[in-house]
């Protein structure tokens, strides 16, 4: 890695060891909005620097960026969790949370240099069991008829792009592009924890699952979120 | 891990009242292979492709049983820490005559899963697959294999086992 890739390393590293202090519920909301600030500028900076390696074909380090750019997500989507707790909106809280959670998984896969998050992603399931109820989530079952690679736009499986892996600092995603809905089930691990049963009927009307309140009606027209 | 044997319906006579083609050495059949009444309804599972694509650069040569240029849907039921992966069907004379192709076919899943895995917490990731194995002229096993991504080689082993036992008649 060259001068300018290893300084950058150390600012990234400096400033979300900074963040971090800020990543527990007694801290004050406004360090952790600064922080989710703080955070946002360093995406700008870490994508800067990605489209620069990009474009002098240096693919590891482009996948590196890949890496820091999903960690720093993941602190910033747990920041605006805690944030979200203190403004009393509990499913947009956890709504963070379960992104935190996949960005943190998906920039272990991203680059080794995430490799340590590991820990982190364990923390984040720790805060979902202390800080939210059980809940239930949806799965989608679907027929794929057609779904294609977001590296190179072909037919998914015509070309060498696998989903999951990284390709000069992008991930591989099959994108599906036309399907039939076949199911849907609860389940306890689904691929996306956003899809959850948000509410149940209650005497005519809905409790909300994991703030307990009674929802007015006007708020009361679905009972899954995420779909 | 959990490693279930059962019989499995003949391939090369299903394939063929399919309409399909009959595979000869390394496949993947669809996940409904045995009950579908017609080849409109076959349905791969949402991994297959994946599959194939990690074949197709590792070398390995598939003999498809999807008739030329036909695509089968696939079936998506999506989990964080679960990869449910299509049904790997073997041929004998694969299994007999070169049984490291096998081996490698399952590596290089085995390989992918590693890294599939990685950011799910407290190695909780688990694969699920079925293999068919031609054991006989007309006698087919089915292992249904679920566990961790280490336990695929294990896997291989019992399957080469199963390929290479005929038995008397056959």
């Amino acid at each position: 890695m060259n001068q300018r890739v290893t300084e950058f390393l150390d600012e990234f590293r400096n400033t979300v060891a900074e963040c971090r202090r800020f990543c527990y519920a007694a801290r004050a909301r406004e360090f952790q909005a600064e922080s989710i600030a703080t955070l946002e500028t360093l995406a700008l900076d870490i994508a800067d620097l990605k489209a620069e390696m990009v474009e002098l074909q240096d693919e590891d380090v482009a996948n590196c960026m890949l890496g820091l750019s999903l960690a720093a997500k993941a602190l910033s989507c747990e920041l605006r969790m805690w944030v979200a707790l203190k403004d009393d909106d509990a499913a947009l809280a956890w709504d963070f949370l379960a992104e935190a959670q996949s960005c943190a998984s998906n920039a272990i896969r991203a680059h080794r240099i995430s490799d340590h998050l590991g820990r982190y992603v364990e923390r984040l399931e720790v805060l979902e069991r202390l800080l939210f109820p059980p809940i239930s989530f949806t799965s989608l079952g679907m027929v794929i008829q057609e779904s294609h690679c977001s590296i190179c736009g072909a037919q998914y499986g015509d070309c060498d792009h696998v989903k999951g892996e990284v390709y000069m600092g992008e991930m591989c995603v099959q994108e599906i592009t036309r399907a039939d809905l076949a199911e849907i089930s609860i389940v306890q691990r689904p691929a996306n924890k956003r899809a959850r049963v948000t509410t149940i009927g209650e005497g005519g009307a809905q409790r909300d699952l994991l703030t307990w309140r009674l929802v007015p009606p006007s708020q009361n027209e679905g009972s899954t979120t995420g779909l | 891990m959990d490693i279930q044997q059962e019989d499995f319906v003949d391939v090369a006579e299903k394939a063929l009242a399919l309409g399909c083609q009959v595979p000869t050495g390394l496949a993947l059949l669809p996940r409904n292979f045995e009950s579908a009444i017609s080849r409109e309804e076959l349905l791969h599972e949402s991994e297959a492709p994946t599959v194939r694509i990690l074949w197709r650069r590792a070398g390995l040569v598939e003999t498809p049983i999807e008739p030329e240029g036909e695509r089968f849907p696939q079936i998506s039921e999506e989990s964080f820490e679960e990869w449910v992966g299509p049904t790997i069907f073997v041929s004998g004379a694969l299994m007999s005559q070169n049984p490291a192709v096998f081996s490698l076919a399952l590596g290089v899943i085995a390989n992918y899963l590693t890294d599939w895995f990685k950011g799910i917490p407290m190695g909780r990731g688990e694969a699920r697959l079925d293999v068919v194995v031609e054991a006989g002229k007309t006698r087919y096993r089915r292992l249904h294999y679920e566990g961790p991504v280490e336990g695929l080689q294990e896997l291989a082993a019992i399957a080469r086992e199963v390929g290479s036992n005929e038995p008397e008649g056959d």
